[in-house]
């Protein structure tokens, strides 16, 4: 008892200096800067993607600041874990810690993230109440932006909730809709990966291709942390469905191409969202498993324009990592706020949060996906959904997504 | 009593601000140290005005409550539930269900009174009048505490008859269960989605809305709410039976604590504590996902448990708070403060660590590093008391026994037989243990049962008392059969025991080991310890006098040493205490398994005598005893077993001379007549 | 396809999984029989012993994209790789008990079993931070062959699986029966306190224990690798909750009920997915655990482990 108190004493101590020390360095910013937090899955089972994002969003701010700040403000980046040991993943309880932590920091004037729906659902209602925008790169589900739920996810009214990525309700049916009308599927088989992104991909994609007349003979939902998909695969074969769709992100992805690769017909048509469209699906899914893929993109698609070429190559060289999809969009995300903090200093008024988030409402910024609005709930105007196939090209790379996953058109809408 | 002792000694040993407040009594200086930090936890949102720290303080006030709750299971009780999390999705999902728009039933004139009771209001979107439930956050706590407990005892009754290991796996099963149901029963919960639009708490018609303060001041009402409710349950007959349960169930049996009912208690407690606070957790949020709820969750709270200490109430809020900030809060302070220092020392990799995604190490290391080197926790849940005297060392030998114990003994007339035990056969597979014994114990005699190792002596004694629960046969206390109770219903009806070896519950004090004696006598269920109402106060006054005054018959052996653990005590001191908790239960007969074993001729003596006392006070005895002087001493009737049959019975001066009994101890073949030997 | 030969597939597919979860299930066994201890590091001893395997056949100039080897190449790698990954994985539960548990060996209640979930984490995390998130591509050195059997299809690696999961079961069988060790360990099972008066070194047949259990999940961590072709930090958890029914199902302390056990477990896996739904095997398999160990918990074919006061 005794030992402990002392103990504890000891540690209340140890606390309060690293707590001093640690704000301190947040005071030693520079003048005439504002900063813009960050909100990833940084701890956990989401680590790796959210290093890609957080590259591409520093990128952007790296290179605006090395152009002289945006309209001559500095921007510091403040990089927050929404990722807790306590989950083991992304944690919306943190995630809405560090909302309140963005919203009384009165530096900072606009944030980026965060990655999953979520945390997303447990940070907008604070973000609106503080007035502060955030975009995210990343985040599908549509209930968040929906008009539908504005009392709840933005009760001070006005859009917060910003997204360089279509929702999942139009990600999903454009996708059917190809299915339908373009690989003239009949009968499908859904399958989801259980997580808020590829239930409600799945779900969407359901919807609507059985509206367009496919017959869903069956739908499923694998298990990301199993690694045997190969009973429900034997099922679906046993149903020779025309299709298979998957909603859902790598994690399960992985392993249900590979092992669809050996149960399923090379001849059935295979399809998936923007979860698939990520680096592993070459790197650990690979040659010949992968061959065939469909996957979607809620963005138009730029790879091929030389300024994503180059992109890609500055991104490499800086983090000797390949960047994916959304570290894309988390990098036309940044300067989104980039060029607004410049629109707003280009007025001569103050730099607020107030300011920035209006000036992100208004945006039209032609960026790597194409041209970037917003429409009055924070969703892009533009609802182009890319379509992708895993072809195999061996004058390139195997590991070179720009080159193996190749581009095939834009989903009829519906 | 207790606490006068450690008072007067702890003082010198005291830090310097300690010392400051030395002259306060020890009671004072705890309320005083408790005032503080009810002041300091009311006041922080108020000096410290950081909504992102309030919250994070309400997260850790919630995570503590959580930890409040498995320490009841764990900590208290010792049953290993690794799928705790279940229970806070179940509270959690409750409100959220009732409170937001994921339920939409058409709207009948059966809701009517429940909108009268503004459990649900009419709505229309276009197309009909629908139902939104609206039940609100603060009759949801209370319900939810009792749907978890509900779900609690359904998880429960079936797994905890299983050893605690087994039982940890089957909790670990339904924690994996839980959110997979809740996942896929989307019309219910919207699966993996995420429940939209749970209403946020309100307060005289005030929403909390997305401020953290008012959600920091329940978490902390919880907290203290919860606090005060495992102090009241740890210090009553309630805490105490859970203690024994967690030190030795068997033993706790015996002693008349009714185990199934126990450990379901402390499950549906536990669970209740959890359920209350996924309640809150989920207004605080407004919104829940099925992955809030899985294994790393339970493994966490556990962890909090761990690090602050076992069954310690106060270790288990502080290891909750220090655990959740340091990932919340510190971690990221910590980085940061790493990368000035690099800065500063101009040393990349300082620069460019990055602490927060290793905190999942970091708690793997918490729980190795604490069970190999400090198992007790932060602020371990039995407090040292301090070393004795020399003068209170120094036992004085009591001859010649003692004359009045209270109420002991006089329940039944000499002579009458007491125990009566019938062609009692016990099985163990292939081999037979006991065959048909006879036995009559008369009331008021002293009985003594004798034979070689193994010939079926303790096993008689597992099976009266219902450890033993295979035989066959009829075994009648006072006319009633008794074969096949359960130990805590044989214990109830008056026949307590000793153990061969000693089963004490080792890391209990003396004293807290003769109350659980005294488990089935008293009344007191967990609503009255948590209320302490003056009958229970009294029932705890007099339970304790009852106990003061068995041990006072064992003169100061064990009197300067009723608050000690028992793990402490000398060989000799425990078979008294063991025998004291016996008594404890006011018994009508006593079961006595080689109570001298392993003490000195002296110590022989001195409790001989002290047996001898009880059975003059009328107490009625059955003994198993190796040391022949002693059983000549104190037994009326001697029967004697040898390979579960009973060879021989009569007075000690009979069986003395019987041949059967010779070749029993001295073998088979020995003719030697030797009989003093015997 | 037909039913039958639906039914045959998913057989296929059920017994590739179950010799997989038996081999993990056998180091849950070994340990529980010995020590009464639920060892939550061997969820992740299985997921290194993967990674293990990967270096190895990575040192042999395999990568993940189809690099197929026959014939003596072939034997060679897979030899090294399974000698190498069990030793490897052998040393580590080795060093796990030495270092973590057996200062608690003597100390009552949950200690052990919490620092064993301690030391699963640790390994978990270590993995997670220094290699990384990402599924790892595993090679697969096989050669395509295929067998069909109407419609349904037996692979070789399928076939070899079985072969290598029988070779080491039946090993493991030989050497707890016969050997001079294996005897000691029976007995140490039976009764510690009577097997080290009989002069068995009971520190001795601990560490072979956890030696034993630990490289056979390694073997099964290599097995899981060139089967599902990846491998990641994550595999440990669901495989080793799956084995560790199985190892109760079939009756925990009873090498042969470990065995049918994973079996059993890896063919309700695969009959669950096609009768019911995926969604549901889970609960399927611990709803099976806790009627198990409710009214039959010395499992299906096992003994009773001696209960040890």
């Amino acid at each position: 008892m005794i030992i402990t108190r002392r103990f504890a004493g000891q540690l209340l101590a140890g606390v309060a200096v690293t707590a001093t020390l640690g704000r301190f360095d947040l005071a030693l910013a520079a003048e005439k800067a504002v900063t813009v937090a960050l909100d990833l899955s940084l701890t956990g089972a989401d680590a790796e993607g959210a290093k890609r994002v957080e590259y591409g969003a520093l990128l952007a701010f790296d290179e605006a600041n090395a152009a002289g700040g945006a309209g001559g403000y500095k921007i510091n980046v403040v990089p927050m874990d929404d990722g807790s040991a306590t989950a083991g993943q992304y944690d919306p309880a943190q995630a809405a810690t560090n909302a309140r932590k963005m919203a009384s920091d009165k530096s900072v004037v606009a944030a980026l993230g965060p990655q999953m729906s979520g945390a997303g659902k447990a940070m907008s209602p604070i973000l609106s109440m503080a007035d502060l925008a955030t975009i995210t790169p990343s985040s599908t589900n549509p209930d968040i932006t929906d008009p539908k739920f504005a009392a709840q996810y933005r009760p001070a009214g006005k859009a917060v909730y910003f997204r360089t990525v279509t929702t999942d309700a139009y990600q999903g049916p454009n996708m059917a809709n190809y299915f339908a009308d373009v690989l003239k599927t009949k009968s499908i088989f859904v399958l989801d990966d259980s997580g808020a992104y590829g239930v409600g991909l799945a779900d969407a994609f359901q919807g609507q291709a059985e509206k367009k007349g496919i017959k869903v003979l069956g739908r499923d939902r694998l298990d990301p942390k199993a690694a045997d998909y190969s009973a429900i695969l034997t099922k679906v074969k046993s149903l020779n469905p025309d299709g298979l769709y998957y909603g859902g992100v790598l994690q399960a992805g992985v392993k249900l191409l590979k092992q669809a690769y050996d149960i399923l017909p090379a001849t059935m048509v295979k399809g998936g969202g923007d979860g698939l469209y990520g680096p592993e699906i070459l790197t650990a899914v690979g040659f010949p498993a992968a061959e065939g893929w469909y996957c979607s993109n809620a963005s138009p698609h730029s790879m091929v324009d030389p300024k994503s070429q180059d992109f890609i190559k500055r991104y490499t060289a800086k983090f000797n990592v390949q960047p994916d999809d959304y570290a894309i969009t988390a990098y036309v995300g940044a300067q989104v706020i980039v060029d607004a903090i410049k629109r707003v200093a280009a007025t001569g008024k103050p730099v607020t949060r107030s300011a920035v988030r209006d000036a992100i409402q208004g945006t039209k910024l032609d960026s790597l996906i194409g041209s970037v609005e917003f429409d009055a709930n924070g969703d892009l105007v533009s609802k182009v959904v890319s379509i992708f196939q895993v072809k195999k090209d061996v004058a390139f790379p195997l590991e070179d997504m720009s080159a193996q996953l190749k581009y095939i058109g834009i989903a009829p809408a519906t | 009593m207790s606490g006068d002792v450690s008072a007067q000694t702890t003082a010198m040993r005291l830090p310097l601000w300690t010392r400051a407040i030395a002259w306060l009594p020890e009671a004072r200086r705890r309320q005083l140290g408790l005032l503080l930090l009810t002041a300091a936890a009311l006041a922080f949102p108020l000096i410290h005005d950081n909504d992102a720290d309030i919250d994070s303080a309400a997260n850790a006030a919630s995570y503590a409550t959580l930890a409040l709750g498995l320490n009841i299971v764990v900590g208290m009780a010792g049953l290993l539930d690794l799928g705790y999390a279940a229970f806070f999705a179940i509270g959690a999902y409750a409100y959220g269900i009732l409170s937001s728009f994921q339920l939409m039933p058409p709207w009948t004139p059966f809701w009517e009174p429940f909108a009268w009771l503004h459990l649900v209001e009419k709505m229309n979107q276009g197309g009909g009048d629908l139902v939104h439930f609206t039940v609100s956050f603060w009759l949801m706590m209370p319900v939810s505490a009792l749907l978890a407990a509900g779900f609690g005892v359904l998880f429960g009754a079936p797994t905890l008859r299983l050893k605690g290991d087994y039982l940890a796996i089957v909790t670990l099963g339904f924690g994996e269960i839980v959110p997979i149901v809740v996942r896929n029963w989307s019309s219910l919960t919207n699966g993996a989605m995420g429940l939209n639009g749970v209403a946020a708490p309100s307060l005289f018609g005030t929403s909390f809305g997305i401020d953290a303060t008012p959600y920091y001041y329940v978490a902390i009402a919880m907290v203290a709410l919860l606090i005060f409710i495992s102090i009241r349950l740890r210090d009553s007959r309630i805490g105490r039976a859970w203690m024994a349960i967690r030190e030795d169930e068997i033993a706790a049996g015996a002693m008349g604590v009714d185990l199934v009912r126990l450990k379901l208690m402390a499950f549906a407690i536990g669970a209740a504590f959890a359920g209350m606070t996924g309640t809150f957790y989920v207004a605080k949020l407004q919104t829940a996902t099925p992955e809030m709820f899985g294994f790393p969750v339970s493994v966490m709270i556990l962890v909090m448990v761990v690090f602050g200490g076992l069954g310690s109430v106060w270790g288990v809020v502080l290891g909750a708070v220090i655990l959740q900030l340091l990932q919340s809060w510190f971690l990221q302070d910590l980085s940061g403060w790493l990368h000035v220092l690099g800065d500063l020392v101009g040393s990349p990799f300082l620069q460019k660590i990055d602490l927060v995604p290793s905190i999942e190490l970091i708690f793997g290391i918490i729980l190795v590093v604490m069970m190999l080197y400090r198992r007790e926790g932060l602020i371990p849940a039995t407090r040292k008391v301090p070393a004795l005297s020399f003068d209170q060392q120094h036992a004085e030998v009591r001859r010649g026994g003692f004359s009045a114990l209270s109420g002991i003994g006089q329940e039944d007339a000499p002579g009458a037989p007491l125990l009566e035990i019938k062609g009692l056969t016990v099985r163990f597979g292939g081999l037979v243990a006991l065959k048909s014994i006879d036995l009559t114990v008369p009331a008021g005699s002293v009985v003594a049962v004798i034979g070689p190792n193994g010939s079926g002596k303790s096993t008689m004694f597992n099976v009266a008392t219902g450890l033993i629960r295979a035989g066959s046969g009829s075994i009648r206390f006072a006319g009633e059969e008794i074969l096949g109770l359960a130990p805590h219903e044989v214990l109830k009806r008056g026949l307590a025991r000793t153990f061969q070896n000693i089963r004490l519950f080792p890391n209990l004090t003396v004293l807290e080991n003769i109350l659980v004696g005294q488990h089935a006598r008293l009344r007191t269920g967990p609503l009255r310890a948590i209320l302490r109402l003056p009958g229970t106060r009294a029932e705890e006054r007099a339970a304790t006098e009852w106990a003061m005054e068995i041990v006072s018959v064992f003169g100061n052996r064990l009197l300067p040493r009723v608050s000690q653990t028992v793990n402490s005590l000398s060989y000799a001191n425990r078979r008294r205490v063991e025998i004291a908790r016996a008594l404890a239960s006011r018994p009508r007969l006593l079961l006595l398994d080689e109570p001298t074993a392993g003490m000195n001729p002296a110590e022989t003596l001195e409790l001989a005598e002290q047996i001898k006392s009880l059975h003059k006070l009328g107490l009625t005895i059955l003994l198993i005893e190796h040391k022949l002087d002693v059983v000549t001493s104190l037994a009326d009737i001697v029967v004697v077993l040898d390979h579960g049959e009973q060879i021989a019975k009569g007075t000690p001066a009979e069986v003395r001379q019987d041949e059967e009994v010779l070749r029993a101890y001295l073998g088979r073949n020995s003719q030697a007549g030797s009989a003093g030997v015997v | 396809m037909t039913a039958s030969d639906l039914l045959l597939q998913q057989l296929i597919n059920g017994l590739s999984l179950g010799a997989m979860y038996a081999l993990l299930a056998l180091g849950f066994t070994l340990v529980y029989g010995i020590l009464e201890l639920i060892n939550f590091s061997h969820f992740n001893v299985f997921m290194i012993g993967s990674f293990v395997g990967l270096y190895i056949l990575q040192a042999f100039g395999l990568s993940g994209q189809a690099v197929i080897l026959t014939g003596l190449p072939l034997a060679i790698a897979l030899l090294t790789a399974f000698v190498g990954t069990m030793l490897v994985s052998g040393g580590l539960g080795v060093v796990i008990e030495r270092v973590c548990l057996r200062p608690l060996r003597t100390v009552k209640g949950p200690a052990a079993m919490i620092t064993t979930i301690g030391v699963s984490y640790i390994l978990f995390n270590v993995v997670l931070l220094t290699i990384g998130a990402d599924s790892k591509n595993f090679p697969n050195p096989l050669p395509d062959v295929q067998f069909h059997f109407g419609s349904a299809v037996l692979r070789l690696r399928e076939i070899l699986i079985w072969i290598i999961a029988t070779l080491l079961m039946i090993g493991l069988y030989l050497f707890v029966q016969k050997s001079r060790m294996g005897k000691a360990m029976r007995a140490t099972a039976q009764d510690p306190e009577a097997a080290r008066m009989m002069g068995v070194e009971v520190d001795q047949v601990i560490i072979m224990a956890f030696f034993l259990g630990s490289a056979l999940a390694g073997a099964g961590g290599l097995i899981f690798g060139l089967y599902y072709n990846f491998t990641s930090f994550i595999i440990g958890f669901n495989a080793g909750l799956r084995a560790f029914t199985a190892a109760v199902l079939g009756g925990i302390g009873s090498i042969p009920g470990a065995m049918a056990g994973g079996i059993i477990i890896g063919l309700i896996e695969a009959m669950g997915g096609q009768v019911v739904s995926v969604a549901w095997t889970d609960v399927i398999i611990f709803s099976l655990l806790v009627l198990v160990l409710v009214f039959r918990p010395a499992g299906l074919f096992g003994r009773l482990a001696p209960t040890k006061s």
